[in-house]
């Protein structure tokens, strides 16, 4: 698996090198010192790994995940940092502590290596996103994009409806329909987008609008001009 | 509204015992004066009834107005005059109610049961045992609420005394992590990790920095006093490890005139300066920058310059924010104000501390 690692400081890029050559299944292709020279590297080099250091100059790397198009696997590995060990403790997000020990690596990658590797498609620059960094106050998620009922603009963010959590996204609304997958994504007015795998009900409403009733109770308006192809889209 | 524990605890064992009091003296007085006296129980009951219900109110109205006007955070002195004074008011509108009703029932001052004990005594000498009789009464009342609010108050200073002592453990050990500063710690770990199969005496090097360091803080107390040449010891160390993480991102200059060297400054407030610096400065910037530390004697004062770039976007972190605070807070405590410590942010992409102290 092809593998990134991003970190400011040089010796502890070194230090992960060093420790990675006990794996030789991970092929290093490449380091970032910030977040901007990451995001660039991630573009170019498509790796299914990477190393993710929080603390660095310019940015950290939270910031980074919430610019990526695509998330490719993260590991996050940190000093000391309480707040972000705690958020990934409640969200079971993987993290090495450095100095990092080799078994704990070894653990990190053979957890790694259990899972389905990720799609090739994901790695394409213009295939759909299948799931989403998000980080709101203290708390951070890997979203899968199929598992959200609804997303509604607030401002120029996005409120995602994901089961029983309500995290904000910064994006606008249009700039996140861009990246879904038009298959299962849905404009149903000017403020929402909604998943098509969602809806358990539509009834009709005045005027030649829709209501979408979705799995998890909540009721949606389909505006008039996007009820016609709405129409079209599931009356195959 | 809501009570703690004692405070209910002490309500309830307030009101068992004026009931129970006042209760009992009733029984006792009533019940004597049937016997000693040979009266019908329907006049003695009636006679100690209306002492022991006005007991029972008048002192009430006492306990309250002792609570509300906050008589125990008054100085001894006051506390005992207000004493003495409502005593004394007590015990005569005790005797009062005695005589009325008396009067009243039995067509003397004298409750009968004075008069059949003290049957021997000229009328004026029942009437001055019958005001002991309330004064008396009085007084025990008195003692024994002194009593119960004297232990509830002990008991409430334990309590707080704790509660202080367990803040005062939680503070020291926050600023004991904050002395530590793990992150510069474990990155220093970190980079020495990396350092030993490749530069070993580099390594060696590393270790030897990082125990001064340790060692340094470990032993500094909040009130002492070394030379700035034993401090900036420290800070090269401090500077050593920090170089090692972030490489050539760090340039140091250092102008330290040598008349400055043996001034006396308060130990660990260089560093604290030199870490901000560090942490919310350079570290903060991709190309990194440079840092200067500059020292010199001016007059009867040392001043100690410390100017370093900062991220132009960057707003003053909270933690920059109190470290500052409380940098300048110590040196108030321990110079009054022959000492300052200004974070000059007036030019964009820099910031400068400066201190100036007494030589």
């Amino acid at each position: 698996m092809k593998a990134l690692i991003v970190d400011d400081e040089p010796l502890a890029r070194r230090e992960l090198r060093r420790l990675l050559t006990a794996h030789p299944s991970i092929q290093i292709v490449g380091e970032a010192g910030d977040i901007d020279e990451a995001q660039e590297r991630i573009q170019s080099l498509s790796p299914g790994l990477v190393f993710l250091d929080i603390q660095m100059p310019g940015g950290t790397g939270f910031e980074l995940l919430a610019q990526l198009a695509w998330v490719p696997r993260i590991i996050f590995t940190t000093a000391y940092d309480r707040y972000a060990v705690k958020a990934f403790d409640v969200n079971a997000l993987d993290y090495l502590l450095k100095p990092i020990e080799p078994e704990r690596l070894a653990a990190a990658l053979a957890k790694l290596h259990a899972m389905p590797p990720a799609s090739r498609r994901e790695t394409q620059e213009d295939s759909p996103l299948e799931q989403l960094f998000v980080r709101d106050g203290p708390r951070c998620w890997f979203i899968p994009l199929r598992e959200v009922s609804v997303f509604s603009a607030e401002g120029n963010y996005v409120r995602l409806q994901w089961g029983r959590e309500r995290p904000l996204l910064g994006r606008s609304l249009a700039a996140l329909e861009s990246k879904l997958d038009p298959q299962r994504f849905f404009r149903a007015n000017r403020q929402q987008i909604i998943n098509l795998e969602a809806i358990s009900n539509i009834d009709l409403g005045l005027g030649g609008q829709l209501h979408a009733q979705l799995n998890d109770g909540s009721e949606i308006r389909i505006s008039r001009r996007q009820a016609r192809q709405f129409r079209q889209r599931t009356t195959v | 509204m809501t009570h703690s524990r004692p405070a209910v605890a002490t309500r309830v064992a307030y009101w068992t015992l004026q009931l129970a009091g006042w209760g009992l003296y009733f029984w006792a007085q009533a019940s004597g004066e049937v016997i000693f006296a040979d009266v019908p129980w329907s006049k003695s009951a009636a006679l100690w009834g209306g002492f022991c219900a006005g007991g029972f109110g008048l002192t009430h109205l006492l306990s309250r107005t002792i609570k509300h006007r906050r008589w125990f955070s008054l100085p001894p002195r006051a506390l005992i005059i207000r004493m003495l004074i409502a005593i004394a008011l007590l015990a005569s509108t005790l005797d009062l109610i005695t005589v009325v009703l008396s009067l009243v029932i039995y067509q003397s001052p004298v409750a009968a049961i004075i008069g059949a004990f003290y049957r021997k005594l000229p009328l004026s000498g029942q009437l001055i045992n019958q005001f002991v009789n309330s004064f008396v009464v009085t007084l025990i009342w008195v003692g024994l609420y002194l009593g119960l609010v004297a232990q509830r108050h002990r008991y409430e200073e334990q309590l707080q005394k704790a509660e202080l002592a367990q803040l005062l453990h939680a503070a020291e050990l926050r600023l004991l992590k904050a002395q530590l500063n793990p992150h510069f710690l474990f990155n220093a770990l970190n980079g020495v990790r990396a350092l030993i199969p490749e530069e070993p005496s580099r390594a060696q090097d590393a270790v030897t920095q990082l125990s001064r360091t340790l060692r340094y803080t470990l032993a500094s107390s909040e009130d002492e006093l070394v030379s700035l040449a034993r401090e900036l010891e420290m800070v090269n160390d401090y500077l050593s490890l920090e170089g090692l993480r972030l490489g050539n991102r760090l340039t140091i200059v250092r102008d330290i005139a040598s008349e400055a060297t043996q001034a006396r400054v308060p130990v660990m407030l260089i560093q604290t300066l030199i870490e901000n610096a560090i942490k919310h400065g350079i570290a903060e910037i991709k190309q990194g920058g440079t840092l200067r530390i500059e020292a010199q004697v001016l007059g009867a004062e040392l001043i100690v310059r410390i100017t370093n770039p900062r991220p132009t976007n960057a707003a003053v972190a909270d933690s920059q924010g109190t470290g500052l605070k409380n940098s300048a807070e110590r040196l108030r405590l321990l110079f009054g104000n022959r000492a300052s410590l200004r974070l000059d942010l007036s030019r964009e992409g820099q910031a400068t501390a400066e201190v100036h102290l007494p030589a």
